[in-house]
């Protein structure tokens, strides 16, 4: 067994018997008897490389991934990192510390989360930036119950292509306050969002309404310079890409109450999935309504510059069923990971990297396009790095698996996998471009598409 | 005192380098609409600019491996380094949760043993690994709960109860799930069965509870307090914060619950990262169970899917599956400890609470029953007499090296300290926090009202940070506050 308790063998009685203690049963005597469990059935212990070896033969069972062209994304991307992003997370004055309760022992940490703050700030053009939350959904369902801590009404307007997962996690999140979702229809061909819709609908028992920046489709909205006219006075919610707002305009600019985002495509690996990195950013005026740790810059009795957790007042340690959310642990760590990676790729190159993949991505659908039984992209709305693209001439899930079966992951499904669910708006997918992907593996993917297709005719 | 933080006048990365300001990019079929006009003010430094300033500022940061922790609830125990190793394996970082079942083969197998062990140290077998902390999982198992009772027409059940020892995100969650949350008055630091059932009723839909408490103690009635919430037709909810202190002695199925969150960033060992990620789990017996989110992982011989197939889950909770980079480290910490292990570590933090409990309580008194689990509690309230609050000694504390406890939490006893020794600290660890405790305590009132005075930073004014408001760069540069000396 690893050595990670001290050597119980000699400090243990040496504990008990400064307790007056012969065994640590007397330790649990407070437990009834009818509460005691026997044997859990779980396996021994073992040696560190025994663990090595065990996780290792689990993991070996994965796919390698190199062999694999990736053009999987819908909010989550694989982008490398600069090797000096990962040695900042490994800081273990970082990675194994908690919350500055104690702001004084804990300096560091607060100067990069308000480091950290500021640049989502001024990436989002909003005034002020919360200290992270979970991830990017949940944070959109913060967003979802501030909009209605900040207006009352019953319905929260969502865009008709918001991908199932997110429809599903708003959902939960609006069952709180019973809220309900309503879909903003969007054009058939353009995948424009149907204006005078918004415009009715804001004024009818509406209590926020949610535009993704890009949307799920990967579309960018036109009239989003607009919207807050259309929109008049309801909290209006934008959902952003924080590698879209290096070459975008900010929502700030626009007159949005809330920009929340994922911020895992900086510095963040996919993981699978987690850890990941839910960002928020409001007006000031709102402040009070946020959600999440937020710190503050201060002094200390010398005059010197100090930082510190602000106005806490707002969480459930201090205020417990008033808080504006149950929030505790968050992601903090994440936030390093996001603040190191954006200094040290720098805006230029990020902005480089974004148009770059825009162009690529644009090649994709090209060549997909031309392919019969296949529509891309899906819209002719605008689109950054990420595909629409149709299946018309077989089921969307044995397309893929034809792509995979030759090295393709080719994207991320619309349908909502779910026994029973409502087909999606088309059947479709999502194809995601990153920074690594080359002219040679477009081509591997055009072919790869091309043979699928060819099969499904032939047989 | 012979400690002495770091101390650098480490400026903001803006004030390191000028902002380098944007070139216009080609962007191709996006409207100048929606381009960027004003370039973003956002330095981009070298490495060594960027390596050096995260270098100096973790040096100005307490975390487990420079400090003693004994941050009460929060059971800061070492975070294995062999878990951050096998955490960085490309198999698992480069996996994308779309990713086809087929190639992720391995990373399906280690959650479904991961939520097995999960299910048998618990006791409630069916496990979701899609809750990122503690609060989440309160606020799922809630909104299950809200799901069980609106199947069953019981929608009057409104109200969630729970002790007035309750960890804050306990009501946060009740309110967020849309119940009215409403705290009981402990006797002594615990719940009696008799008193709660005057409080049950039909409006009740769940009652809260954390055994052992955040008074260190274990729930005694238990069994009773289990069967009046059941006669009473509510859900009991465990909040397994403090799970530490009963692993392999009893489990929430054995007690009574219904349903249980596990904070694994606590009692498995995974980092806090500075206040997260965390990772969670919730563990459900057969009434809540049909409600869990989806996907759920499914075993099929030798094969594991994802199964989407339950008709009466609440639906998804968070993006993908869960902080699966964090769940791989709570797997290689339950691999290491095994059974037996895992009693050892309760066992051992049990007699280190033990033992710091009966030293400290020579220097402060000590509220309730003299016998706790893993934590317990001090009260500052004599330090009073000399002017002197738990905050000072809080912060004294830090002057000596070592992080303070959880103070005036909760909030029943009278300046509180929350003292949590967890299992992989050692006697002379023990024995050297005594001192340093007694040193603090027995310091003029002067030099606690000063402390820190070894920290990067000198006591730092919070009212004036809430005053200001200054939350970024940008207000620091537009109220043009004090720059850093030097
Ligand atoms: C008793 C108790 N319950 C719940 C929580 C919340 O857990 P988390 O921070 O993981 O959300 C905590 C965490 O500090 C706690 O101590």
């Amino acid at each position: 067994m690893v050595r990670w308790i001290p050597d119980p063998e000699r400090e243990n009685p040496q504990l008990l018997a400064a307790l007056g203690l012969t065994g640590t049963d007397e330790l649990f005597r407070d437990i009834p008897a009818a509460a005691r469990v026997g044997p859990l059935g779980l396996p021994g212990p073992l040696e560190e490389p025994e663990v090595i070896s065990a996780v290792d033969r689990l993991l070996e069972k994965n796919q390698p991934r190199k062999g694999l062209d990736s053009f999987l994304g819908s909010g989550l991307y694989d982008r490398p990192s600069p090797a000096v992003v990962d040695g900042i997370l490994q800081r273990s004055e970082f990675y194994t510390s908690y919350t500055q309760y104690q702001a004084e022992a804990s300096q560091g940490m607060l100067q990069a989360l308000f480091e950290f703050q500021s640049l989502w700030v001024e990436l989002t053009g909003m005034e002020v930036a919360n200290s992270s939350l979970y991830d990017g959904d949940t944070a959109l369902g913060e967003a979802l119950l501030m909009a209605r801590r900040l207006r009352e009404g019953r319905y929260f307007l969502v865009p008709q292509s918001l991908r199932w997962e997110r429809k599903s996690i708003l959902s939960n999140y609006a069952r709180g306050p019973g809220a309900r979702l309503k879909e903003i229809p969007q054009d058939s061909r353009t995948g424009r969002l149907d204006l005078g819709f918004l415009e009715r609908e804001a004024r009818n028992d509406c209590f926020g309404v949610l535009v993704e920046y890009p949307d799920s489709w990967g579309l960018l909205q036109e009239d989003l310079p607009r919207l807050r006219g259309i929109l008049g006075d309801v909290p209006w919610v934008v959902s952003a890409d924080p590698l879209a707002l290096t070459v975008l305009d900010p929502p700030g600019k626009w007159g949005a109450d809330l920009v929340v985002g994922e911020g895992q495509g900086f510095g963040i690996p996919p993981s699978y999935g987690g850890p990941l990195l839910g960002l928020m950013a409001a007006r000031r005026r709102d402040l009070r309504h946020l959600p999440g740790r937020l710190v503050g810059a201060t002094t200390d009795p010398t005059g010197r510059r100090a930082f510190t957790l602000t106005l806490q007042t707002r969480e459930q340690h201090i205020r417990r069923s008033k808080a504006t959310s149950n929030i505790c642990t968050n992601q903090a760590l994440m936030t390093l990971a996001f603040l190191g990676y954006a200094s040290a790729m720098g805006p230029r190159t990020l902005a480089r990297m974004a148009g770059a993949m825009t162009a690529r991505a644009h090649e994709l659908a090209r060549r997909l396009g031309t392919l019969p039984g296949l529509v891309a992209p899906r819209f002719s709305a605008p689109f950054l790095y990420e595909v629409p693209v149709e299946v018309s001439a077989l089921a969307v899930k044995d397309f893929l698996r034809g792509l995979l079966s030759r090295g393709i992951l080719g994207g991320v499904p619309l349908y909502d996998p779910r026994p029973g669910s409502p087909p999606p708006f088309f059947p479709g997918y999502m194809a995601a471009v990153g920074p690594a992907t080359s002219g040679r593996s477009l081509d591997r993917y055009a072919a790869a598409a091309q043979e699928v297709l060819q099969d499904r005719e032939g047989g | 005192m012979t400690f002495r933080q770091a101390r650098y006048d480490e400026p903001l990365i803006w004030e390191i380098r000028e902002p380098a300001g944007t070139d216009p990019v080609e962007l191709e079929g996006v409207p100048a609409g929606l381009r960027r006009k004003a370039p973003l003010a956002w330095p981009e430094l070298s490495e060594l600019e960027l390596a050096r300033h995260f270098t100096r500022l973790s040096q100005m940061n307490f975390g487990i491996e420079t400090a003693f922790y004994p941050l009460g609830s929060c059971t800061m125990k070492y975070n294995p380094r062999v878990a951050e190793l096998l955490a960085r394996r490309d198999a698992l970082l480069g996996a994308h949760p779309a990713q086809p079942e087929e190639t992720v083969q391995g990373l399906l197998e280690l959650l479904y043993e991961l939520e097995g062990a999960l299910g048998k140290i618990t006791g409630l077998p069916h496990v979701s690994l899609q809750i990122a902390a503690g609060a989440h999982g309160e606020f799922i198992a809630l909104l299950m709960t809200r799901a069980y009772f609106e199947e069953r027409g019981e929608t009057e059940r409104t109200e969630v109860l729970l002790p007035d020892t309750a960890h804050g995100t306990n009501p946060a969650s009740a309110s967020m799930a849309g119940f009215t949350p409403r705290e009981l008055a402990t006797d002594r630091g615990l719940i009696r069965a008799r008193a709660l059932r005057e409080e049950l009723g039909p409006r009740t839909a769940a009652f809260m509870l954390t055994n052992p408490n955040t008074a260190g103690l274990f729930e005694e009635e238990i069994l009773e307090i289990a069967d009046e919430v059941h006669q009473a037709g509510a859900i009991l909810y465990y909040d397994g914060a403090n799970l530490n202190g009963i692993l392999g002695k009893t489990h929430p199925g054995k007690m009574g619950f219904d349903v249980a969150h596990l904070n694994l960033h606590k009692t498995f060992g995974t980092p806090h990262g500075g206040g997260g990620p965390g990772d969670g789990a919730l563990c459900a017996g057969e009434r809540l169970a049909p409600y869990l989110p989806v996907p759920r992982i499914k075993r099929e011989g030798d094969r594991f899917r994802w199964d989407y197939d339950f008709p009466r889950s609440i639906g998804k909770v968070k993006t993908a599956f869960g902080n699966v980079g964090l769940l791989v480290r709570a797997y290689v910490f339950l691999l290491a400890h095994g059974e037996s292990g895992l009693t050892a570590v309760t066992e051992r933090a049990v007699l280190n609470a033990n033992y710091l409990a009966r030293r400290l309580g020579e220097l402060l008194p000590r509220p309730f029953s003299p016998l706790v689990k893993h934590e317990f509690l001090l009260s500052g309230a004599p330090l009073k007499e000399r002017g002197v609050r738990t905050l000072d000694l809080a912060k004294r504390l830090l002057d000596e090296g070592v992080h303070a406890p959880t103070v005036y939490f909760p909030a029943l006893v009278e300046e509180a300290l929350m003292v949590e020794p967890p299992e992989t600290e050692s006697k002379r660890e023990l024995d050297l926090f005594f001192e340093a405790f007694r040193r603090s305590v027995q310091d003029t009132p002067e030099n606690l009202h000063a402390a820190p005075q070894n920290l990067s930073v000198g006591r730092v004014d919070e009212v004036k940070a809430a005053r200001e408001l200054l939350l970024s760069w940008k207000d620091l540069r537009r109220r043009s506050s004090p720059a850093p000396e030097g």
